[in-house]
């Protein structure tokens, strides 16, 4: 669960209380009535929750408003020290992570000499991936050179990680270090 | 970072070289300009004006890949201008440490260098020492072959004169950054140098950050609020990622990878072998045992070395150069790509697609369809009948379509929540690889191969059924103590016996018991200084500023008032302040090894001089791998502890063909290979469209307009863009001659939205003498138009 | 009228993030559209009816011969005696209590006098297909806000801004910033200003500028063309008591078209082109 600090303007909103202290915050006033009369706020009655930006390094906060299954908004955290609700441009679309047309939704394979994609199922990819992995990994595996072991094998590469979660990048490296990988890099070193 | 990105605000001054932070890490300015209300000034040093530039108060041009004379320069300006920290620079660098008189310089080389090896037998950069193994020391740094004395002769070499016609910067804009910056060397004041990929894609980046440090250590900036030498983080882990080891040579932590050598070949033989005697590292037993604890749990036995020989053991550099150079040899059978992109962002990208399709099966788990993924379609320029990879893509989710922690520039661990299901069957990679492991694991169950031990021997117990259970992943990073299943509160205690795991020893004591996650603290008051000491945890420790020791003198006073970070309490007997102290908080000053502040170095003073390093104990210019100049300072053209490639996969241009000096960046709106940005349409609108930046002046010589669409050729290839013609970009003016720069964003591909050609078809596979890491940021190329 | 409000932009803190440019297309939700490539870093040529401010940047060399990269967030001035306020033959265009100048869509026929009258050219029409394939228009700009300034929120541009070059808040103390920063920049440049236009009676977005407003782009004196004045002032309330608003829509196209003719006239003169 995520453990806030409900004190400001966005969570105040949320939880119902008073508008007023949201105008202390922001702007020193609370007049409601005339120009959004006719039409609610988008963010009202969303769900708040907090992230970190996931494009450079700074960390930013960002809260993401989620409605009817959707994101409707992103903007910065005023809680987060580092940018205290203030983002870049980047930061403030990541909304459009969510919305873009271009997302993957299913699987996709590419046999060996086509000219296209198949969707497949999920079981299907990881079985086969997996099936792919130990042959290659049996079939390159060193387990002694010049009479030390060596357990490794260097057939197999993976690379990526920068923008993974610490809990992933921990498992891939276990994982990897575990299946004998050596071409283990990421985008650190390029 | 040493420090972090709300101390920024506390800089007299910020010497930008190497990065663009206005315009790639944009909410630094936040900090910078608070520093700047209060005072504070900011220098930018970039071969081209940018928006950093414009922010700044005084700008200065540099051609790419002249760093070193540029702060070797400034060491010299420092030195003799009597603006050095002497007190700082005696107690707490090597510049008192005696050199064996073995050590030379001679010509651009240093002594030791065998030229069939292009190696250096560093054992003669070595110490002078006592009887009891320890460095001698000559402390009134007069010592002829004192650290100081050599570096200080060195550096006489860099002359303002030959500095400036080797860099092309104007002489009054360089001696106004030597003055400014410099002043921060007085105590009570402190300068920062932030840099970001400039340095570090260089043949000579190492080196290129190595005199960033230098300059600071002379200036006493380690350890101040304010002060520091600060990289600025590309991506928003990998901090993260780099901690947890997803590199060939390290494994979590920063503890080295097992290699195929004699000294390898037992625990007992690795850890005598790589455990320093002096300074934190020494503990290094107690954080292997511990992470061959979490990785092999019960299969990590006393009897066993704790699972020791279940490690692979390589016995080759397998960077990404090196991989990529056997996947072009058909070395390589099979492939992951989690979320990267190489045939956007490699070095000699177009080589690097080509090397793809000798793969027998790739799987790539991303958010979206990459130019690498599709590196085997008509678009990409391939011939799909013609590859015969089998091609995997896995839909995964987005930041805040799951849960889990990043670490930024500052080593703060930030938890993000689960905002939303992922979008259609996307998943999390944490998913993704628990799912695959398990498959993995389940297919070797009954198999006894070697092959098969290893896996079999992998401690993977993350909840039960299909799906993981990520707290337990966070309580094993942290570590605990295997008996009683308690976690365990600080790396302090950790142990080299079996009895406790942790899986990154950096991180233990960010979930110190049951139920408190540290990274998801959210109490965002100031707790003095700008530490935030209770929001999220810093690693390691939740400490703020590393080295912080060094904010005071040697007695435990602050060295000023203004810059106080922590100081001793005789009252209390222990050390106060804003930060959590760099080491055991009761220990007094005058406990012997507790006035040194670097205490990760086994001598625990840092390194002016750095013997361990495989191109030199001191920066030295060398010209990028293609230069358009030979080199003033020597007769070693490049630096000569590279590694050349030879060959079709990798060729090299020269000035004659390609007179022109060419560097790649990104922009605000777009970010890596754009995979994220470019799929966006906001973000797309923004910069839809791949440019190459030039002076008016080349624009006039080449016959180019703005807005012509020009080809860019180097020696590996070509790419097609617009012109945007600059005022921004002005030619150098190197040894007299007017030398042209041009410059272009790396983040375009042919998928997504904005879609344009890929810059990295023109860079080099060459790297770093140390890191591998490519130049991108300095290579020759030619201009023309397209039509 | 409550108490009035002002965005005021210091040019002189803002680093050209265009994050201002994202947040407003995020609040409003508006669509993106790609303009042709420019030769400069600006993604736009001006604000348009689904980009409602526009991130300008200016290479400019001052009178030192120095290099200037001059970043200017531009929108809607929210005018206090509004051009297109006094134009709009429906009444569609109205000032709110905070001090912006807002378009109510179901007034608005989409007759785009106030395009043409805008004497900072920030408000654009366009087409839209209802459900049944009927075309209609619309007129665009930026609104301030003004829902968020409703619920007691600052405009979404402004919340953003990371260096604080945009500001919001009550227009006294944002004048009183505006001066304060203006003698702090005097001495860098000599040349600075406070933009408040008097000729459209000041603005709801004051601007800190270095340079003089035509570096920028901006008139130096801009002023309710008067057509409008005669339109607002006279001919409507004439022409409402007279005849319906439909045919008024046709007496007011005549009296400004006369005046955009010569505007356009004017800038074909100045070499540059006019949408």
């Amino acid at each position: 669960m995520v453990e806030m600090n409900l004190n400001r303007r966005q969570f105040l909103k949320l939880s119902g209380a008073a508008a007023a202290t949201l105008a202390v915050v922001e702007l020193g006033f609370n007049e409601k009535k005339a120009y959004a009369a006719s039409k609610e706020l988008k963010i009202a009655k969303a769900t708040v929750t907090p992230t970190i930006c996931c494009f450079c390094g700074v960390g930013c906060g960002i809260l993401v408003h989620t409605k009817n299954n959707t994101v409707v908004y992103t903007e910065g955290d005023p809680d987060n020290p580092i940018n205290e609700g203030k983002l870049c441009s980047k930061g403030t679309t990541i909304r459009q992570l969510y919305t873009s047309e271009k997302r993957v939704l299913k699987p996709r394979y590419r046999a060996p000499g086509s000219d296209k994609w198949v969707e497949k199922d999920w079981d299907w990819m990881l079985d086969t991936i997996a099936k792919r992995a130990k042959e290659t990994r049996d079939k390159s595996f060193v387990e002694k050179e010049n009479g030390m072991i060596v357990n490794k094998t260097e057939a197999i590469a993976s690379l990526g990680g920068a923008a993974l979660d610490n809990e992933e990048c921990y498992l891939l490296a276990k994982m990897m270090r575990g299946l004998g990988v050596t071409y283990l890099e990421h985008q650190a070193r390029i | 970072m040493t420090n972090h990105w709300n101390d920024l605000q506390y800089t007299d001054c910020a010497l930008i070289i190497g990065g663009n932070p206005a315009e790639n890490h944009p909410i630094s300015f936040r900090w910078l300009t608070k520093a700047k209300e209060k005072g504070g000034k900011i220098v930018s040093v970039d071969p081209r004006f940018t928006r950093t530039s414009a922010m700044a108060d005084h700008y200065a041009p540099l051609r790419s890949g002249t760093d070193i004379p540029f702060i070797g320069g400034m060491i010299k300006y420092a030195i003799e201008n009597n603006l050095i920290h002497k007190e700082y620079v005696a107690k707490y660098t090597n510049a008192s440490f005696i050199v064996k008189e073995s050590y030379k310089f001679e010509d651009g080389l240093f002594t030791g260098y065998d030229e069939a090896k292009r190696a250096y037998d560093k054992t003669q950069w070595a110490w002078e020492t006592t009887e009891d193994g320890k460095p001698v020391k000559d402390e009134t740094l007069e010592h002829p072959r004192s650290v100081f004395q050599l570096m200080k002769k060195h550096y006489s070499r860099y002359d303002v004169d030959t500095v400036t016609s080797v860099t092309g910067t104007p002489k009054e804009d360089y001696l106004k950054v030597c003055e400014m910056f410099c002043s921060t060397g007085k105590v009570g004041k402190s300068g920062t140098i932030m840099y970001a990929m400039g340095a570090t894609q260089h043949t000579v980046g190492t080196q290129n950050v190595r005199s960033y440090a230098m300059l600071q250590l002379l200036l006493g900036n380690i350890g101040l609020p304010g002060g520091g030498i600060n990289a600025m983080r590309g991506e928003s882990n990998v901090q993260g990622s780099t901690d947890f080891a997803l590199l060939f040579d390290n494994l979590p932590g920063y503890l080295g990878m097992t290699k195929a050598i004699p000294e390898h070949a037992t625990l007992k033989a690795h850890l005598e072998k790589e455990t320093p005697k002096s300074g934190y590292w020494s503990n290094k037993p107690k954080f292997i045992v511990s992470l061959l604890k979490a990785w092999y749990g019960p299969n990590a036995t006393a009897d066993n070395e704790f699972g020791y020989q279940f490690l692979p053991k390589g016995n080759k550099n397998y960077s990404h150069i090196n991989l990529f150079n056997a996947m072009y040899k058909g070395e390589l059978e099979g492939a992951f790509l989690f979320g990267t992109n190489p045939v956007v962002g490699g070095p000699n990208a177009g080589k690097e697609k080509e090397a793809l399709g000798n793969l027998k099966w790739m799987v790539a788990v991303d958010l979206w369809e990459t130019e690498s993924s599709a590196f085997w379609q008509k678009e990409a320029g391939s011939d799909p009948a013609k590859i015969n990879t089998e091609v995997f893509l896995l839909p995964a989710c987005s930041s805040y379509e799951k849960e889990g922690s990043v670490s930024n520039s500052s080593r703060w661990m930030q938890y993000r929540w689960q905002a939303i299901k992922p979008v259609g069957e996307s998943k999390a990679d944490l998913e993704i690889m628990h799912e695959l492991m398990t498959k993995i694991k389940a297919l070797y169950k009954n198999e006894s191969t070697p092959a098969a031990k290893q896996v079999n021997a992998v401690h993977w117990n993350y909840g039960e059924g299909k799906e993981i259970d990520i707290d337990l992943v966070c309580k094993e990073i942290n570590g605990y103590d295997v008996n009683t299943g308690k976690q365990i509160n600080g790396f302090g205690n950790l142990k080299d016996d079996g009895s406790t795991c942790s899986g990154n020893w950096i991180y233990c004591g960010f979930y110190p018991e049951e139920g408190k996650n540290l990274a998801q603290r959210r109490d965002s008051k100031d707790t003095g200084m700008s530490m935030y000491l209770n929001w999220s945890f810093a690693w390691p420790m939740n400490r703020r500023i590393i080295y912080n020791r060094a904010a005071a003198d040697p007695s435990g006073k602050p060295w000023s008032k203004e810059k106080a970070v922590i100081w001793w309490d005789a009252a209390q007997n222990k050390w106060a302040g804003y930060d959590v102290p760099d080491f055991v908080a009761t220990k007094k000053p005058t406990d012997p090894g507790f006035t040194d502040p670097f205490i990760m170095i086994a001598d625990g003073v840092a390194g002016l001089y750095a013997p361990t390093l495989n191109d030199g104990p001191f920066p030295e210019h060398y010209e990028p791998y293609e230069s358009p100049i030979p080199n003033a300072f020597s007769s070693q053209e490049i630096n000569p502890a590279i590694t050349l490639f030879d060959g079709d996969f990798n060729k090299r241009g020269f000035k004659v063909d390609y007179p022109i000096v060419a560097t790649t960046y990104r922009v605000s709106e777009h970010w890596q290979s754009g995979t994220m940005t470019r799929n966006q349409e906001w973000l797309s609108e923004l910069v839809p469209y791949m440019y190459v930046e030039m002076s008016e002046e080349l624009a006039k010589e080449k016959g180019i307009n703005n807005k012509d669409e020009i080809i860019v050729s180097s020696a590996r290839g070509e790419v097609k863009a617009y012109a945007m013609v600059t005022k921004r970009f002005k030619p150098h003016t190197v040894k007299g001659k007017k030398i042209h720069q041009i410059g272009m964003p790396w983040h375009f591909g042919y998928k997504g939205i904005a879609t344009g050609d890929t810059a990295n078809r023109l860079t080099p596979h060459i790297g770093d003498a140390n890191t591998m890491i490519p130049e991108y940021k300095a290579f020759l190329c030619d201009v023309r138009r397209a039509d | 009228m409550a108490t009035e409000y002002v965005k005021l932009v210091d040019v002189t803190k803002c680093d050209g993030c265009r994050a201002c440019m994202v947040a407003c297309k995020n609040w409003n939700d508006l669509p993106a559209e790609p303009e042709e490539f420019s030769g400069t870093v600006q993604s736009h040529k001006k604000t348009t009816a689904d980009t409602w401010n526009v991130l300008q940047y200016i290479e400019h060399e001052n009178g030192k011969g120095d290099l200037e990269y001059l970043f200017r967030h531009s929108s809607c001035f929210h005018c206090t005696d509004a051009a297109c306020e006094k134009v709009c033959p429906e009444n569609a265009i109205s000032y709110s209590k905070f001090g912006t100048v807002v378009i109510d869509h179901d007034k608005c026929v989409g007759c785009g006098y106030c395009v043409q009258n805008c004497p900072f050219e920030v408000i654009s029409l366009k087409e839209y297909k209802d459900k049944n394939g009927k075309e209609y228009k619309l007129s665009q700009k930026c609104t301030m806000c003004t829902d968020r300034l409703e619920e007691g929120l600052q405009p979404a541009c402004v919340t953003t801004c990371h260096t604080n070059a945009l500001e919001f808040g009550n227009k006294d103390e944002m004048l009183a910033k505006a001066e304060k920063r203006l003698s702090e920049i005097k001495g860098k440049f000599p040349n600075a200003n406070i933009y408040n236009p008097k000729g459209v009676g000041g603005t709801h977005t004051i601007y800190v500028l270095t340079e003089k407003p035509s570096v920028y782009g901006l008139p130096e004196n801009p002023k309710v063309p008067t057509s409008a004045v005669v339109w607002k002032d006279y001919a409507q309330p004439i022409g409402k008591m007279m005849i319906g608003a439909t045919t008024m829509a046709v007496v007011g196209a005549f009296i400004t078209n006369n005046i955009i003719s010569k505007r356009i006239k004017g800038k074909e003169d100045g070499g540059e082109g006019h949408e």
